[in-house]
């Protein structure tokens, strides 16, 4: 446990450069500004070390790294991104309060792999406490002369900002998130063009989660080999599951990746009051909810929770016992997505606040005996037709409750009440 | 772009690499459904009704954003794309009022019609639908956004065409909310291309509003002329009547796109001063009469007054240029057959020996590609709009653009504005024309010595000799400068030195045609500022307004309204002023009630039939100068149409204007000097008889602006009036000159 | 309309973004000008700011309605943001937002009559761990119960 992004978490003033260079932080960087590493020496340890995207989609990290016109002329800007706000996620604001220096190192490590001279790190706007801590070390690591132009004299130049959100899930979504830098909506926009050739202003541009940034230092001290071992075949590393829900210890576990859920389970606590497990949503509210007996017998890594029918997602644990209604779960779920559309294609737009609108009806007892089919229907039609995914963040929820909870639908339908409240 | 082939629905179709797939399927007439969609704006493939099924790609996709390469397989029928599109047409109808029956765009809304198609069974919605509070935008553009799809056309037509974001969306998700920002609405001179570009009827036209349907319609081509673009649109009729006016396509003049001055105009064909019956003045009361017995009097008063007595040169024409060309020509010609040669239609011009002689030698299409642009004297934006939007793209382009005017106006694009007092124009570009003579060591000519180039100057010819495709535009506020002949030359000769390109917009609407049928006198003959000196016995007008149109408006009234003489007005509209000086009153058909041609900034003579009757007994004038001509038996005016009128001068060559003005620097006047401009919504008596466009707040804009320093030499402050206008103090306006854009008539221009 | 030292704080913003891309700073500067006027944003204010940043007034209008975090109506000095998505309302959430408003009196979206504070419920905050949790002003508040409520709310002033 805690091998890599909470690896301090235990030390006294975890989040200070003085910490962070005791454990070998920066050793990596300064290398770089003496020369000793050339892009593609680090492209090969990231692709060895299995890392995945941690934002969700579980992209291989080397890829993308790889991916970047690192030869085009003019700017070209790397951008962490810390929205973190999909629901059950919990786990970058840790890393930006407890380790911000592994954030800002991965991302000097990925400008010099890119050549981008600049980068943005996007904090959702509720998150002051990580953005003052980030903006701690960020002073620290210019008064250390560790960022700016030209630093100690060489041909290296990273700058780093930190933009702050103003509350909107959306802009996690990496392409809303350039457009809110831009000081705009933040509207996702079409792909192709990827941002990798027309980014940030335009330019080609890099997008990580913090946690994905903030395994790269570690990844080169000890090797990408050492990394794919901490974890298991496809899915490399540690990686850190916030857990939260009926469990009796809430909170952020940096594990091996394919822990069984059961374990993780254990080191969560257990069931809170001895309760019975009854569904399991294992990567965040946009992955499919799992009963019980799949989430018991799947492993935590992108493969075992593939097996289970859902995703791993960012990680995010969230725990149900028996005294959930999944109606009241789902219609929760589906006034996220409709209060969280940003509006601007038509599925989403329209099909979100139906969604929600059927559900609400069915929790105030006006539910009707083809709105089952109906929900169905609208998920169907939402998914895969969206600019974006949060329209199949939308419908999966909605897909996987009903196929999983079927009865409880159609009995709160039926009795215009709870199977389980009453 | 590489050549390749993909398949569409089996069917092989040539494509260039990285084309968009939409405009491959437009070209091959393979219809795909689109909302967001439009040739003319960027892309923002967020409607989703495009979504086809590519082989080997998971996800549908929009074919407004996709692509393609080579060997792609596309579908645009089968089951998944058909699938998508209906659920994407689905959602979109699940919150918009199917009030199609009582829409302005039913029956040309995209939305109805893809929905006939697709919209399979709605009824499943039963949660209620949106309704979005209504908006007032202006005078122009009716909205009701409860029936807006939100496919951001407008929005984008503002940011991007405009140059000016007025609409937007605010709100989030399903409060997304398409609205400007600004309580005084909509501004834009082109703001009603959005009512063409919203494919339903959230935006629809206010004028119009509640009128007919638009299959009641009949719609054809036609040529607005109230500037020299001759901007191509559809006049759209019922019964006799224009209805409304929406863009026509034409590449090459106004591609899709009309200002709102040519889209709104035609609600002055039913202002309640139009003139619709011939009517004499008998001892002083007018009378309505029959045309024959009006056209009798007419031919008696002048043959009274001039013909009978060998006269003609005591016999005056003078006619609006927004006229059409075979008017002007049949009326020069009819003058120059009795022997007159009095005849102008340069009637805003102060001093005609300083008259502008400047070619126009770039096309529009052309002008998006100039790499730099100085403008002189010209509010472009609201003057020439078309001109000033193509410009625009050569800007966008990166095209580095200066105007040298007397205030800073609202630009939509990035220009440098030099602030120039009228009497300081002529010295400044003789000092460009110095630098770049001595550049290209060619010797100076006499009136340069005393030139010392200013660094105003010195800036203008650098852009000048670093821009390897120039152009140089001179605009409507030099007509009046006192050196306004030297200045037209000096860019003659700056262009040639430069290798530029010249557009004279100095002049307005049909001018190139009054130009091309030589409506000015010739040697013999007297200018209209001559004509109001001389003794004159009578006048032939044509569509004359002497309070709006002339510069000298009080010699000119006072010129007509002598007892002695006789005055025949060919008029579309009437009032107590033409009333008090005519002598006889001879209705004419307006904008798009006959046929004729204009010939715009292109030199393309542009022809048009009518769309409509003339209302009452008015009719067309060529109609009417033809058989005044008759009447006068003079040979030659055998006409059955108008096309037969432009076959005889289309091919005549143009008259050549003398080109070389000499360059005279000396005049330098010290006193405060006035740049008098219409408000751009009533420079034509069309115009300003169109309500709505005088509603808008473009139209509203009256205000005689002038420096702090100017108003204290002036004794003015805010709230007093300056001949008139309201006093506008604004560090906009360069220092000693007033710039007055007024909607009303002036004394000033028979004063000065 | 904006304060000289709201500029001040603007212009460390803008200090951030490339030549020219200062509308890149506008969400920032909405928040500033907010603080400064009683939390809230006019239609006055967000054009001041579009002003100053050199950009179309509607554009910054997007921006102030499209995020969450700026208010287009009266709110208290304190903005209790109650989150009330799943982890939070599995630990019991929704019965705490009751508690909060049967003691301060209002309902969620409202302001105490003196002023003080405003209640909203909102979507999750990013600290599911933690749940049920809340957010007033910049400071977060984990793992609530009745009775921690009421201790905090009580001390706010
Ligand atoms: C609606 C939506 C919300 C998202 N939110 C986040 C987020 O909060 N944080 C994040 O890192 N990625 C988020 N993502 C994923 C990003 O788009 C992107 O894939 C990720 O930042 C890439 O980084 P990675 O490769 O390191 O995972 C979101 C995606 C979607 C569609
Ligand atoms: S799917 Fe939803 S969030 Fe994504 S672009 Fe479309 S409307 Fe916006
Ligand atoms: S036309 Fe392609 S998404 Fe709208």
């Amino acid at each position: 446990m805690n091998e890599v992004c909470f690896k301090n978490l235990d030390k006294d003033q975890c989040w200070s450069l003085e910490t962070y260079e005791a454990s070998g932080g920066y050793s990596t960087w300064r290398k770089i500004l003496k020369g000793e590493y050339t892009p593609d020496q680090i492209i090969n340890e990231l692709k060895a070390s299995g890392l995945r995207g941690r934002g969700g989609a579980g992209f291989p990290t080397g890829l993308k790294w790889s991916f970047m016109p690192r030869n085009a002329q003019g700017q070209k800007y790397i951008v962490c991104n810390s929205d973190e706000g999909e629901p059950g996620t919990c786990k970058d604001r840790d890393i930006l309060r407890f380790n911000p220096h592994a954030v800002i190192e991965g991302m000097a490590i990925g400008s010099f792999v890119m050549n981008a001279t600049v980068g943005y790190n996007y904090i959702r706007g509720e998150f002051i406490e990580p953005f003052n801590r980030f903006e701690g070390a960020l002073k620290e690591a210019y008064s250390a002369g560790l960022l700016g132009k030209n630093i100690n004299d060489t041909d290296v130049s990273f700058d780093l900002h930190a933009h702050l959100g103003a509350g909107a899930y959306i802009c996690g979504e990496e392409t809303a998130l350039l457009e809110s830098i831009e000081g705009k909506k933040g509207q996702p926009r079409f792909k192709p063009p990827f941002p990798a050739n027309v980014g940030l202003f335009g330019r080609p541009t890099t997008i990580n989660n913090t946690e994905s940034f903030a395994s790269v230092p570690d990844i080169m001290i000890n090797g990408g080999q050492w990394f794919a071992d901490l974890g298991v075949e496809n899915s490399g590393g540690t990686k850190l599951f916030s857990v939260s829900g009926h469990v009796n210890n809430p909170a952020n576990f940096e594990v091996s990746m394919g822990m069984p859920f059961s374990e993780l389970l254990e080191l969560a606590g257990g069931m809170r009051n001895g309760a019975k497990l009854k569904a399991v949503i294992p990567g965040g509210s946009s992955t499919p909810v799992l009963t019980a007996e799949a989430a018991m017998g799947m492993t935590m890594d992108y493969d075992g929770i593939d097996k289970a029918g859902s995703m791993l997602g960012a990680g995010s644990v969230i725990v149900m016992d028996d005294s959930t209604c999944m109606v009241e779960a789902l219609t929760r779920l589906a006034h996220f997505y409709y209060d969280e559309s940003c509006g601007q294609c038509t599925p989403c737009r329209e099909g979100t606040g139906w969604l929600y609108r059927v559900l609400k009806r069915i929790m105030d007892g006006k539910g009707k005996a083809d709105d089952i089919e109906l929900l169905l229907g609208v998920q169907e039609k939402i998914m895969g037709n969206t600019i974006c995914a949060l329209g199949d963040a939308a419908a999966m929820p909605v897909e996987s409750f009903l196929r999983n909870f079927r009865e409880e639908f159609e009995y709160y339908i039926e009795h215009k009440k709870s199977m389980v409240k009453g | 772009m590489a050549d390749i082939k993909i398949e569409i629905d089996g069917q092989i179709v040539n494509a260039k690499a990285g084309e968009t797939l939409i405009a491959i399927t437009d070209r091959e007439g393979i219809s795909v459904p689109r909302f967001c969609y439009h040739k003319k704006l960027s892309t923002s493939a967020s409607c989703r009704m495009c979504l086809v099924d590519i082989e080997g790609v998971p996800k549908p996709q929009t074919s407004c954003s996709t692509p393609v390469s080579d060997g792609m397989k596309i579908h645009t029928q089968n089951e998944k794309a058909k699938a998508s599109q209906k659920a994407v047409m689905e959602f979109l109808l699940i919150n918009h009022p199917l009030d199609c029956p009582i829409c302005d765009q039913g029956g040309e809304c995209e939305l109805q019609d893809v929905a006939v198609e697709y919209g399979s069974d709605v009824s499943r919605f039963s949660e209620g639908k949106r309704v979005v509070a209504a908006s007032d935008i202006g005078p122009l553009i009716q909205t009701d956004m409860t029936r807006c799809i939100h496919c951001t056309r407008c929005v984008r037509f503002g940011s991007e065409i405009a140059g000016m974001m007025e609409m937007g969306g605010t709100g989030r998700g399903e409060d997304l909310k398409i609205e400007p920002f600004l309580a005084e609405g909509i501004t834009s001179e082109l703001s009603g291309n959005m009512i063409d570009v919203c494919p339903v009827g959230a935006l629809t036209s206010k004028p119009f509003r509640y009128e007919l349907r638009s299959w009641q319609m009949v719609s054809n081509e036609s040529i607005a002329r109230h500037d020299l673009t001759g901007s191509n649109v559809y006049a759209q009729t019922y019964k006799g009547q224009v209805k409304r006016i929406v863009s026509g396509d034409n590449e090459a003049v106004n591609e899709t796109w009309i200002s709102d001055r040519d889209r709104f105009s035609y609600e002055g064909l039913t202002h309640e001063n139009r003139l619709l019956t011939p009517q004499i003045k008998v001892e002083g009361q007018w009378k309505e009469v029959e045309w024959n017995v009006a056209l009798d009097f007419a031919i008696k008063g002048l043959s009274n007054t001039v013909l009978n007595n060998r006269k003609a040169h005591k016999l005056g024409g003078l006619a609006s240029s927004t006229t059409t060309t075979e008017e002007l020509y049949l009326m020069q010609k009819l003058l120059r057959e009795i022997g007159c040669e009095n005849l102008d239609h340069r009637l805003n011009v102060n001093n005609l020996d300083e008259a502008i002689h400047l070619e126009s030698n770039l096309k529009l299409q052309a002008l998006e590609q100039v790499d730099h642009a100085l403008i002189i004297g010209a509010n472009l934006r609201l003057e020439q709009p078309m001109i000033n939007h193509r410009l625009r793209k050569a800007q966008l382009s990166g095209a580095n653009i200066t105007a040298l005017n007397v205030k800073e106006f609202d630009y939509n694009y990035a220009l440098n504005h030099v602030s120039v007092a009228p009497n300081e124009i002529a010295t400044i570009l003789a000092g460009v024309l110095k630098i770049v003579l001595e550049k290209k060591s060619i010797e100076l000519p006499e009136y340069l010595s005393a030139i010392s180039p200013s660094s105003s100057s010195v800036e203008l010819a650098k852009d000048l000799l670093n821009a390897e495709r120039p152009v140089i535009l001179l605009g409507e506020h030099i007509i009046n400068n006192k050196q306004a002949a030297s200045i037209a030359q000096l860019i003659a000769e700056i262009a040639k030195q430069v290798g530029a390109n010249t557009l004279n917009l100095s002049i307005s609407a049909n001018a190139l045609g009054a130009q091309h049928v030589n409506f000015v006198p010739n040697s013999v003959g007297m200018n209209v500022n001559e004509m109001f000196k001389a003794e004159m016995r009578a006048f032939l007008l044509l569509d004359v307004y002497p309070e709006y149109d002339f510069h000298h408006a009080n010699s000119a009234i006072e010129a007509l309204s002598k007892e002695d003489v006789f005055v025949v007005s060919l008029n579309s509209f009437n009032n107590d002023l033409v009333a008090q000086y005519s002598d006889v009153l001879l209705p004419m058909a307006a904008m798009y009630e006959t046929s004729g041609s204009q010939i715009n900034i292109n030199h393309d003579i542009q022809s048009f039939t009518a769309m409509v009757k003339a209302p009452d007994e008015a009719k067309p004038a060529w109609k009417v100068l033809k058989v005044l001509a008759d009447l006068l038996e003079l040979p030659g005016f055998h006409y059955e149409n108008s096309t037969q009128i432009l076959e005889e001068f289309e091919h005549q060559p143009a008259h050549e204007h003398s080109q070389e003005t000499a360059i005279d620097l000396s005049q330098q006047s010290t006193a405060i000097e006035t740049v008098w401009m219409h408000n751009c919504y009533h420079s034509d008596a069309l115009l300003r008889h169109a309500k709505s466009l005088s509603m808008s707040t473009l139209g509203q804009v009256n205000s005689a602006s002038m420096n702090a320093n100017t108003a204290k030499e002036l004794a003015l402050s805010d709230g007093d009036e300056y001949l008139g206008v309201p006093v506008d103090i604004t560090e906009t306006v360069a220092d000693l000159c007033v710039f007055v854009n007024s909607n009303q008539a002036t004394n000033i221009r028979s004063m000065s | 309309m904006i304060s000289d030292n709201a500029k001040k704080q603007i212009d460390h913003w803008i200090e951030k973004y490339p030549q020219g891309k200062q509308s890149s700073a506008v969400m920032e500067a909405l928040k500033i000008v907010q603080a400064e006027n009683d939390n809230q944003l006019t239609h006055d204010s967000i054009q001041a700011v579009a002003d100053y940043l050199n950009m179309p007034g509607i554009a910054a209008a997007e921006v102030a309605t499209f995020y969450e975090n700026y208010n287009h109506k009266p709110v208290g000095k304190h903005i209790i943001r109650f989150c009330h998505n799943i982890s939070c309302m599995l630990n019991g959430a929704d019965d705490l937002i009751a508690h909060l408003e049967t003691k301060l009196g209002v309902k969620t979206g409202e302001v105490t009559k003196d002023g003080l504070i405003s209640v909203k419920k909102v979507e999750c905050l990013g600290a599911c761990v933690g749940a049920p949790m809340f957010q007033i002003n910049d400071k977060y508040y984990e793992n609530l119960t009745a009775d921690k409520i009421d201790d905090i709310v009580d001390g706010l002033q």
